[in-house]
C-alpha cells in the first residue's frame, strides 16, 4: 500500500494507519452503477477500499449522463460495469475491482452477496430493493441503503445492531413493496443530477464509517434529505411486527419479488408495430395515462386521456371497446393501469401496454 | 391536541407542513384515521408515520406538542 496516496486521511485525527488498513481489507459490493452508484464507487475506490464489486446489467444511455458522472458521451451503449471498473481502476491501481454484469435475482444474489462484507444498495426499483434487503437480512450483511425521489433522498443502514437496538431492516419501515406505478421512479418523475450525487456520496461516507467504526453511522435510523431546503430529518427505526423475512435459503427462493419475467400476467406488452395493427380495429381504445401537463402532447382524437391520478374513477365507468392499449412515457405506469383493468375485466377485454412507452417509440409518435 | 405535521416525497404535494389543533386525536391510530379522511389520496399509498422522530410500529399515545412525520418509500437511484 502506498501510504502517500492516502496520506491526507491517514494523518486525520481519529483515522490513522489502522483505519486505512481496515479499508484495504474491506470487501464492498455496490449494486447499481447509476446516479447513486457512480459517486459511491468513486469515493470508495479513492479512499482505498481493497475489494469493490459492481453489479449492473445496464448499458449507458444519453439520459444517464447528467447524473452518472463516471461515464462520458463516448461511452454510450457500453456496459456500465465495464466502463466504471476501467475508470475506477485507472484512478486507483492498488485496489481490486470485480465486475458483475448481471441483474440480481433470487437464484444468484445469495452467492454474490455472500462474497462481500458490506452491501451498498444504489438500485432504482422496489423489486431489487426488497430482494437485496431480504438477501442481506438472511446472510446478516450490513446494508447501506440510499434512494432518491424528486428533490429528496433517503439514507439508512440496515442489518447492523447498535448499543440500543438489534438490527432492523427495510421491511421495518415498509413491510411490503408499493404497487407498480404507485411511487414514480426517476424515469417517470425526473431527477436533478446533483441529488443522487449527494446521497451516493453520503452512502459512501456511511460505508467508510461502518468499516473503520468512527462517528455515529445511521444504524437503525433513516435520514430524509431535502435538496431544496438543505434540511435533514432523521427518524429512529424500531422493529415492526407486520412482516416475515425468509429465514432459510428455501424460504428465500419461494418469496415473490414481483419479477415480471416470472409467472403469468394477464395483459400483453406490445411494440409500436403491434400498436399500429391494433389501432386499425374499431374495437380498440388507445388510452394515454400520462398526466395532462406531460409532453409530447398526443392527438386527443386518437388517444383518450385518462391520467393515472384520475384512473380510479375511470375504472368505475364502462366502455364498449374490447381491446385496450395503454400508453405512458416509459411503459411503467401503463403496466399499472393494465393490471388494474385486467383485474376488473379478466378475459372480457384484451389489455395491452406499450413496452418502453412514448420515449422508446418517439419516432412513431412524432410522425403520427 | 396540537400536532405539527411534516411530510416527505410526493406526500408533500397534498399534505403541506402544518399545525393542527383538534380535540380527540390522542393516539397515532386516531391521527391516521383523521389524516386519511382529510387527504383520501393517502389511503391508497404506502407510508410510515414517525412520532417525535420515532417510527410508529403500534398504536402510540400522542402527548402535547407532538411532531408527526409522514414518509413514503423512495426507490429512485
Amino acid at each position: 500500500m502506498s501510504a502517500e496516496r492516502y496520506n491526507r486521511q491517514i494523518i486525520l485525527k481519529g483515522f490513522g494507519e489502522e483505519a486505512q488498513q481496515q479499508l484495504l481489507r474491506a470487501k464492498v459490493l455496490v449494486i447499481g452503477a447509476g446516479g447513486l452508484g457512480c459517486p459511491s464507487l468513486q469515493y470508495l475506490a479513492a479512499a482505498g477500499i481493497g475489494h469493490i464489486g459492481i453489479v449492473d446489467d445496464d448499458t449507458i444511455s444519453l439520459s444517464n449522463l447528467h447524473r452518472q458522472i463516471l461515464y462520458t458521451t463516448a461511452d454510450i451503449g457500453k456496459l456500465k460495469v465495464e466502463v466504471a471498473a476501467r475508470r475506477l481502476q485507472e484512478m486507483n491501481t492498488q485496489i481490486g475491482i470485480i465486475r458483475h454484469p448481471i441483474r440480481l435475482q433470487k437464484n444468484n444474489i445469495l452467492d454474490i452477496v455472500s462474497r462481500y462484507d458490506f452491501i451498498l444498495d444504489g438500485t432504482d426499483n422496489f423489486e431489487s430493493r426488497y430482494l437485496i434487503n431480504d438477501a442481506c437480512a438472511l446472510l446478516n450483511k450490513p446494508l447501506i441503503f440510499a434512494a432518491v425521489s424528486g428533490f429528496e433522498g433517503q439514507l439508512a443502514i440496515f442489518n447492523t445492531p447498535d448499543h440500543l437496538t438489534p438490527s432492523t431492516n427495510y421491511r421495518d419501515l415498509f413491510p411490503v413493496p408499493p404497487n407498480k406505478g404507485e411511487i414514480p421512479n426517476c424515469a417517470e418523475n425526473g431527477i436533478i443530477g446533483v441529488l443522487p450525487g449527494i446521497l451516493g456520496t453520503m452512502a459512501a461516507a456511511e460505508t467508510i464509517k461502518l468499516i473503520v467504526k468512527i462517528g455515529q453511522p445511521l444504524t437503525n435510523k433513516i435520514l430524509n434529505y431535502n435538496l431544496l431546503t438543505q434540511e435533514q430529518y432523521t427518524i429512529n427505526i424500531s422493529h415492526g411486527n407486520s412482516y416475515t423475512l425468509p429465514k432459510t435459503v428455501d424460504e428465500f427462493l419461494n418469496m415473490d419479488y414481483q419479477d415480471t419475467s416470472e409467472g403469468p400476467q394477464g395483459y400483453i406488452e406490445i411494440d409500436a408495430s403491434e400498436l399500429v395493427k391494433l389501432q386499425q380495429s374499431e374495437s380498440t381504445i388507445l388510452i394515454d395515462v400520462r398526466e395532462k401537463h406531460e409532453v409530447p402532447v398526443l392527438d386527443k382524437q386518437i388517444y383518450t386521456q385518462v391520467p393515472m391520478s384520475e384512473f380510479g374513477p375511470f375504472l368505475n365507468k364502462e366502455f364498449y371497446q374490447k381491446q385496450v392499449v395503454l400508453i405512458c412515457q416509459h411503459g411503467i405506469r401503463s403496466v399499472a393501469a393494465a393490471e388494474a383493468l385486467q383485474e376488473k375485466y379478466g378475459d372480457a377485454k384484451k389489455i395491452y401496454s406499450l413496452k418502453g412507452g412514448i420515449v422508446k417509440w418517439r419516432d412513431h409518435f412524432l410522425k403520427s | 391536541m396540537e400536532i405539527e405535521i411534516i411530510s416527505f416525497g410526493q406526500i408533500t404535494e397534498f399534505i403541506k407542513h402544518q399545525k393542527i389543533d383538534i380535540a380527540g386525536i390522542t393516539d397515532t391510530e386516531t391521527f391516521k384515521q383523521y389524516i386519511e379522511n382529510q387527504f383520501p389520496a393517502l389511503k391508497g399509498m404506502k407510508y410510515k408515520l414517525a412520532l417525535n422522530k420515532n417510527i410508529v410500529q403500534e398504536n402510540t399515545e400522542i402527548t402535547k406538542k407532538a411532531v408527526i412525520a409522514i414518509m413514503p418509500p423512495f426507490s429512485g437511484g
